[in-house]
């Protein structure tokens, strides 16, 4: 499956090469301050994990990112250069892919209108020009196979598909689309270990094949299996920021779990 | 490219087994016309078994053209709850439409052409006005849009009394350009002695476009998406507004369509008229296979509703029923249908799950 | 035809009417709305309450005739109105509250506005009735009524059809539940006995015309078509014309197209009630009553109809229809 990656990935990508930077970023919404003074690096061939709790700004960093909101405060580079996306079609054009955790997808539309949705196959580029059903059909289903999605039929709605399999196909589509920056939001907080599994090894493909690869969760074992770089959020702020060399598992799992505060939790909970 | 597929893990061996097409039947179940095509099949042989004036091309094409009055503007409210929202300024716009042309045209005198086309140009502005205001504020169309019915249906007498002094439009058959728009808009042709109205034809043509653009167009894609997951379409890169308000507009150009229609049909419109026609599009739509809540139906579903509207409507009155019984009639009608859709539609999902 | 454009053209090119095309708005002068004193100059305010729903026709011309009364007596005309019951007793209610001189109501829901009415008796404010509960006025305490019996303008539509051998008239009732109209179509069925009702969706002249035309076809002995509304006989011709019946059409009520079509001889005659008359009376009456303690109608109610419009008398109410008075 890695080749159909490697296929489609940017081949101008560099392994460890700067494409989205984060300079003291944040942002307000009317007077709540949901995310200030963020730093971050997304690099190709790498996967930076985000780690918080509920309500710790993760969600706003990916709106950023993916263009749903514009930030106000900081800069947000692009390949160096200042951007500020108003829409998700510009972060697109960007090469900046996101994939949601429960939109990822439209249920009720058959898996390969899922596949191509927002970037269509037309016999021209006039309102109304015929869709390229067949090609579309054919692509959609070599693709998927490729990457050992199994589809019963790719007629079917996408929405009958497990909740691993339509990730894996969000996925897959953001890819064969040319994504340089893959966001992907939460992608196992819903699936069971083995659906997991899939999409970890997914993320860990898109990665070998030079992506940069931004990968938020809650669970820190998922996120020490394919992390790179590790960023841990708490109310808005950068808690910890650390490569894999500086970080341990524990003390992902320690700060995920509460860190400092569970500690003067049990002191005062102590009988 | 081709390597790959050899390549690929040990998925393959099981291929086989996992990839069943389902059965032809199940696929047809599962459309959503399919339980629409059935009850109006029932309540078609329903009527000729019970009402003899009912059986004549006759009746079966003032069957139709009642259909087509309602199925024109349906097919456009169709697509729009597919989109995800509701036009309830949809009955009404049909009146405003008529009265924008001919009281233009009666007051200032000028011909009836450029009426037609400043009507389209209102119609059109109405359109994406609701459809602004519902992406603009994230207010539910369906109060934008009850707004927007009680500005029509207040203007539409208001300003009628103002211009006219009276509650009706004036006679505007002598104007310059009626003879031509009423060839387009409200001809007949006769086919082997029956009367067809043009309308039926339009309708035609407007169901195979929609349905068209439904399923072989990028905009139909779109028109799915925005209904079915409009954040995951926008997440993708699917421009909601647009889309939106397109179809808001569809409404109102369809509208404005068979506005002109009753106008050139009729001559003079009733300034209080319309109003109430707006659920009978949706009716249709839904007893068509439209999901309320959107992202599900289709043009011919929706066009077999209107069908069985007219059939009903019209039905009773073949029959030579006591008028009093005529909307509960309908009522049962109706909700036969949906049960008979929704029936259908639960077949076809349990069977697919016994594969 | 072919004749008629040049003619109209020529006509419009020699009256050269500030370059209006043909068949558009002809240049009024506001007879209609002219003359009479100031408004509010007999110091009189009179509140005219009706159960109109808005857009009817119908009403327009009561309503119209209630403001020339105003006018040429110099009272101050409160007009409102809600086709809801519980809603116009409430507009009673307030009219009694602001203290004006008199109240003109319509009485369709006798028992729902019975309390209002009593409210107005019991402040000495003199309360008349128009257009609807003849049979219940004076029990109410209204101390005048002006209007027609439904049940027999009904009658006398369905003696006149039977005069002139109609056998099986169709009665068409454009909305549903409208006690008047259903006493319309009872009068008819009085006088002939073969009378069938049907019921028509009056906000849309396609359906009304398509409904007919199914009916048509559905019973062909339909010889007399009798529409409750002046708009709904225009829809009526259609259905006829299309179902290729020989149906005669009988209306209530005149309307602009109705009365040419009956000078036309297209449709037979038109049983007018004259709500013109109704709401003029209405206001007028008040106003002799504040003014002269007067009493119309000798304690019985004052019928303003039926009055027939056919072909022979409608070249003198033309012109008022174009007025819309009549």
């Amino acid at each position: 499956m890695t080749d159909t990656l490697a296929d489609h990935a940017d081949s101008q990508l560099i392994k460890g090469q700067t494409l989205i930077e984060m300079v003291d970023v944040g942002k307000s919404y009317g007077a709540i301050r949901a995310l200030r003074g963020i730093s971050m690096k997304v690099n190709a061939g790498e996967v930076t994990c985000v780690l918080g709790d509920n309500g710790a700004g993760k969600s706003t960093l990916i709106k950023i990112m993916s263009g749903l909101h514009p930030h106000n405060d900081g800069r947000l580079l692009v390949d160096g250069k200042e951007a500020s996306f108003s829409s998700p079609r510009e972060a697109l054009d960007h090469g900046i892919a996101t994939v949601y955790q429960d939109l990822a997808v439209v249920p009720l539309m058959e898996v390969w209108r899922n596949f191509f949705l927002g970037s269509e196959l037309r016999v021209g580029n006039y309102p109304l020009a015929r869709l390229k059903v067949k090609e579309m059909r054919a692509i959609a289903d070599e693709e998927l196979r490729k990457m050992g999605i199994v589809v019963k039929d790719i007629n079917q709605p996408i929405g009958t598909l497990s909740g691993g399999q339509r990730q894996c196909v969000a996925i897959a589509r953001a890819v064969y689309f040319g994504a340089r920056v893959l966001i992907l939001d939460e992608p196992t907080a819903a699936l069971g270990v083995k659906q997991s599994g899939v999409v970890l090894k997914y993320v860990a493909a898109a990665r070998d094949a030079g992506l940069g690869v931004v990968f938020i969760t809650h669970n820190p074992h998922h996120a020490y299996l394919v992390g790179d770089h590790f960023v841990i959020l708490k109310l808005g702020s950068t808690a910890l920021d650390g490569t894999r060399d500086e970080v341990t598992l524990d003390q992902l799992t320690a700060q995920m779990a509460g860190g400092d505060e569970l500690a003067e939790l049990s002191h005062e909970l102590k009988r | 490219m081709s390597q790959s597929v050899q390549a690929a893990p040990a998925t393959v061996p099981s291929e086989p087994s996992n990839r069943v097409k389902l059965g032809m039947s199940n696929r047809i179940l599962a459309r959503p016309e399919v339980g629409a095509l059935v009850a109006a099949i029932i309540i078609f042989i329903f009527f000729m078994a019970a009402a003899p004036a009912f059986r004549s091309a006759e009746s079966f094409f003032t069957v139709l053209y009642q259909a087509s009055t309602i199925g024109i503007v349906a097919v456009a409210v169709g697509l729009l709850m597919i989109g995800g929202e509701f036009d309830l300024s949809a009955g009404v716009i049909v009146t405003t439409a008529g009265l924008v042309n001919s009281m233009f045209c009666w007051y200032l005198g000028v011909n009836l052409w450029i009426g037609a086309i400043l009507s389209l140009a209102f119609c059109l502005a109405i359109g994406f006005l609701n459809g602004y205001l519902v992406m603009r504020t994230g207010i539910p169309s369906f109060l934008i849009t009850l707004g927007t019915f009680f500005v029509l249906q207040g203007a539409n007498l208001g300003v009628t009394k103002l211009v006219t002094n009276q509650v009706s439009s004036t006679d505007i058959s002598q104007i310059d350009g009626f003879d031509s728009l009423a060839n387009v808009f409200a001809f007949t042709i006769k086919v082997g002695g029956v009367t067809v109205w043009g309308t039926v034809i339009y309708w035609l043509i407007f169901v195979a476009l929609a349905a068209w653009i439904l399923t072989r167009t990028r905009t139909g894609n779109w028109i799915y998406a925005v209904g079915g997951a409009p954040d995951s379409a926008r997440a993708v890169g699917v421009p909601l507004f647009k889309t939106k308000i397109g179809l808001f507009m569809s409404v109102s150009f369809l509208g404005w369509f068979v506005g002109m229609h009753i106008l050139y049909r009729f001559n003079t419109l009733q300034a209080g008229n319309g109003v109430g026609n707006e659920f009978l599009y949706i009716i249709a739509a839904v007893v068509g296979g439209t999901l309320l809540t959107g992202g599900f139906g289709n043009a011919w579903g929706v066009a077999i509703g209107a069908f069985i509207f007219g059939m009903t409507s019209l039905g009773i009155v073949y029959a030579g029923w006591d008028p009093n019984w005529f909307k509960a009639f309908l009522g049962v009608m109706l909700l036969l249908a949906v049960l008979v859709n929704l029936y259908v539609k639960r077949l076809s999902t349990t069977t697919r799950k016994a594969d | 035809m072919r004749m008629i454009r040049p003619l109209a053209v020529a006509a419009v090119v020699a009256l050269a009417v500030a370059g209006c095309s043909s068949g558009g708005r002809e240049k009024t002068d506001d007879s209609t709305t002219s003359g009479g004193n100031a408004a509010g100059s007999s110091g009189y305010t009179i509140a005219f309450i009706t159960h109109e729903t808005p857009g009817d026709t119908f009403w327009d011309k009561v309503k119209n005739g209630a403001q020339q009364a105003a006018k040429d007596t110099g009272v101050t005309l409160k007009y409102s109105n809600d086709p809801d019951a519980t809603k116009q007793a409430q507009l009673i209610q307030s009219a009694v509250d602001s203290k004006v001189s008199g109240i003109a109501t319509t009485l369709v829901t006798p028992d729902a506005l019975a309390g209002a009415v009593k409210a107005a008796t019991d402040a000495k404010i003199p309360l008349v009735g128009f257009n609807s509960g003849i049979d219940q006025y004076k029990q109410l305490g209204a101390l005048m009524y002006f209007g027609s019996d439904e049940s027999l303008a009904g009658e006398s539509a369905g003696q006149r059809i039977t005069q002139a051998g109609g056998k099986k008239p169709l009665c068409v009732i454009q909305q549903a539940g409208s006690v008047a109209l259903e006493a319309r179509c009872a009068g008819v069925k009085k006088s002939a006995p073969a009378t069938e009702n049907v019921q028509v969706n009056g906000a849309d002249d396609a359906a009304v015309t398509s409904t007919l035309q199914a009916k048509l076809a559905q019973d062909k002995s339909i010889d007399y078509i009798v529409t409750l509304g002046a708009p709904q006989a225009v829809d009526a011709l259609k259905a006829i014309e299309q179902a290729g019946s020989k149906a005669k059409v009988v209306t209530f009520d005149l309307n602009q197209q109705v009365a040419q079509d009956i000078s036309d001889k297209k449709i037979e005659f038109s049983i007018d009630q004259q709500p013109y008359v109704q709401g003029y009376m209405a206001v007028t009456s008040l106003y002799l009553n504040l003014k002269n303690g007067n009493d119309i109608g000798g304690g019985k109610p004052v019928l303003t109809g039926p009055s027939f419009v056919d072909s022979a008398n409608i070249a003198a109410i033309l012109p008022f229809t174009k007025n819309n008075t009549r």
